[in-house]
């Protein structure tokens, strides 16, 4: 898929700019602080409906203004389609296909699929477990949409679950008080140990539904990852990628892994009790990377964590392309100049010209002369764009 | 402003009445063996126009939701227990929205009524008009759930 203009007003910085992207690569390049990520940004929402950088609307509109609009036009392989996206200081949303407002946010979804490449991403290997769930997470929706909602209700029926929970914590601190006697408090009110049981099964089936797509996609992706890792890195390595679920999961059957789960919440169900959180369920999980049976979290050099996040970002165009059958957009925010000579190239190499690519950068002194020669550069001036000859 | 002061709650079925017991409940035309439970007193308005049901209602008045502090004891519900386990109810029919609260609410009730009678939960799936094509996969998963046997009736 191509996009082939993006128009911004109101948007961050951006009183009112028109893009146009003329080149397969496109290189945005400015100092810090004016507006070249706000760019991708605006491509990020129109393609997840997130944005990695903030979770508030009014962030993402002009100081002063009550609303901003995004729109795009998008070729794809089955005809072009025009995104509108609209953005209010309260936080409502509205969204358009083809001119068409849509109902449901998630009917959006999967219209524009990209693969977002960060200086952030570098810490994937070394950073906390949430940031791996999270990019899996990302993955996902691109892949299958519905995953959104999935997710949406996993996490929603863990927050009341956890509110739940906290609620018995405070009731049963407050009977230690009065009575000082541990014992005295059990089920005493009649009602709360079953609607923690009726959250309990609501968890089990929501997270089983999480678990076995998390599962699912890392099948998938893993092969594509590992040849990759095996390209860059010369062959000399060998790297595995492992689904570490907190609830573990036995071959793919739904009812054996709800029946797991609900296992697992009875053994802990004094802990959860105790702490007044629920320990059990996907949002714990892990996705484990090691390198020659070392984990590469604790003892991969930082060359070899970035091999390795490169190897997992082309691993994400390739299944994006397969799954959907169409190339997605690239969008390399600030990353390049953090790779050496040698990783750039092969980067260039993988995309080609079979990828859209979006580029932003403090200068171009860093890149190959074959990436300056085949793209179209654009300067970023205080939310203008100038195009560079 | 005289509506909001004399409009209080049916003290049967909790739906807005101006009266101690509402329309509903006091029309003697209306099947009292069947009662519809719905959270929220607009629900039986929107039920009441599809002029289909003829039976009666019991408003909950909100569902279960421990962020917002409501449990099983803050909605109407040992009202109803009482009015199921005391009169001759032949059919309870829960409509809840399917929505991650009201779920927990609808098996809540549920759970709580079974020994009484019989409890059904209405069925959510496709709307009129849609193409199963286009239907995403939890509703359509949805509404597989819900299936029954087809009927060759005079409908």
């Amino acid at each position: 898929m191509y996009l082939k203009t993006l128009h911004l007003r109101n948007f961050r910085n951006y009183p009112d700019q028109k893009v146009e992207f003329s080149a397969a690569k496109t290189i945005l390049v400015g100092n810090n602080a004016q507006g070249k990520s706000n760019l991708l940004e605006a491509v990020e929402l129109m393609s997840s409906l997130k944005s990695h950088r903030t979770s508030r609307d009014r962030d993402l509109i002009l100081d002063g203004e009550a609303i901003a609009q995004i729109t795009g036009h998008l070729r794809k392989e089955m005809g072009e389609v025009d995104l509108s996206m609209t953005l209010r200081q309260n936080g409502r949303r509205s969204v358009g296909l083809n001119g068409l407002n849509l109902r449901r946010q998630l009917d959006f979804l999967g219209t524009l699929n990209m693969v977002q490449f960060s200086s952030l991403d570098l810490d994937l290997v070394r950073g906390g477990p949430e940031q791996r769930r999270h990019w899996l997470d990302s993955l996902l929706v691109q892949l299958e949409p519905i995953y959104a909602y999935v997710l949406q209700q996993y996490n929603q029926i863990l927050r009341q679950r956890n509110a739940l929970l906290k609620g018995v914590q405070k009731s049963d601190l407050s009977r230690q008080n009065l009575f000082s006697s541990p014992e005295s408090m059990s089920e005493s009110e009649s009602s709360s140990p079953s609607e923690l049981a009726l959250w309990d099964a609501q968890l089990a089936i929501a997270g089983s539904r999480v678990i076995r797509r998390r599962a699912r996609v890392l099948q998938r992706l893993v092969p594509f990852a590992q040849s990759w890792h095996q390209a860059i890195s010369g062959s000399t390595e060998a790297l595995e990628i492992r689904y570490a679920p907190n609830v573990e999961l036995v071959d793919d059957n739904p009812e054996a892994l709800q029946k797991a789960f609900l296992d697992k919440i009875q053994q802990r169900a004094i802990v959860e009790r105790h702490q007044g959180t629920t320990i059990v369920g996907p949002h714990r999980d892990e996705v484990e990377f090691t390198i020659n049976n070392t984990p590469a979290r604790q003892y991969g050099s930082q060359g070899q964590q970035r091999t390795l996040v490169l190897a997992l970002k082309l691993a994400e165009l390739k299944l994006i392309e397969e799954v959907i059958g169409e190339s997605p957009l690239l969008l390399l925010d600030d990353v390049l100049a953090e790779l050496d000579l040698s990783r750039q190239n092969q980067l260039l190499d993988a995309i080609q010209d079979r990828f859209q690519t979006l580029i932003t950068t403090t200068h171009l002194g860093s890149f190959d002369a074959q990436w300056i020669n085949s793209s179209q550069i654009l300067e970023v001036k205080a939310g203008q764009l100038v195009r560079m000859v | 402003m005289e509506a909001k002061l004399q409009v209080g709650f049916c003290s049967v079925c909790f739906h807005l009445s101006a009266e101690p017991v509402c329309d509903i409940c006091r029309a003697p035309n209306r099947d009292s063996s069947t009662i519809c439970v719905v959270s929220d007193s607009r629900d039986v308005i929107a039920l009441e126009k599809t002029r289909e049901y003829r039976g009666k209602y019991h408003v909950l008045g909100g569902l279960i939701s421990p962020i917002d502090g409501i449990g099983p004891d803050q909605l109407n519900i040992h009202a109803l227990q009482r009015r199921v386990s005391q009169q001759k109810i032949d059919e309870v029919i829960l409509a809840i929205s399917p929505t991650v609260e009201g779920e927990t609410t609808t098996l809540f009730v549920g759970h709580l009524l079974k020994p009484f009678t019989r409890v059904t939960r209405i069925a959510f799936g496709l709307p009129m008009g849609g193409d199963l094509e286009y239907a995403d996969e939890l509703t359509l998963a949805r509404a597989l759930e819900g299936r029954r046997d087809l009927e060759f009736g005079s409908r």
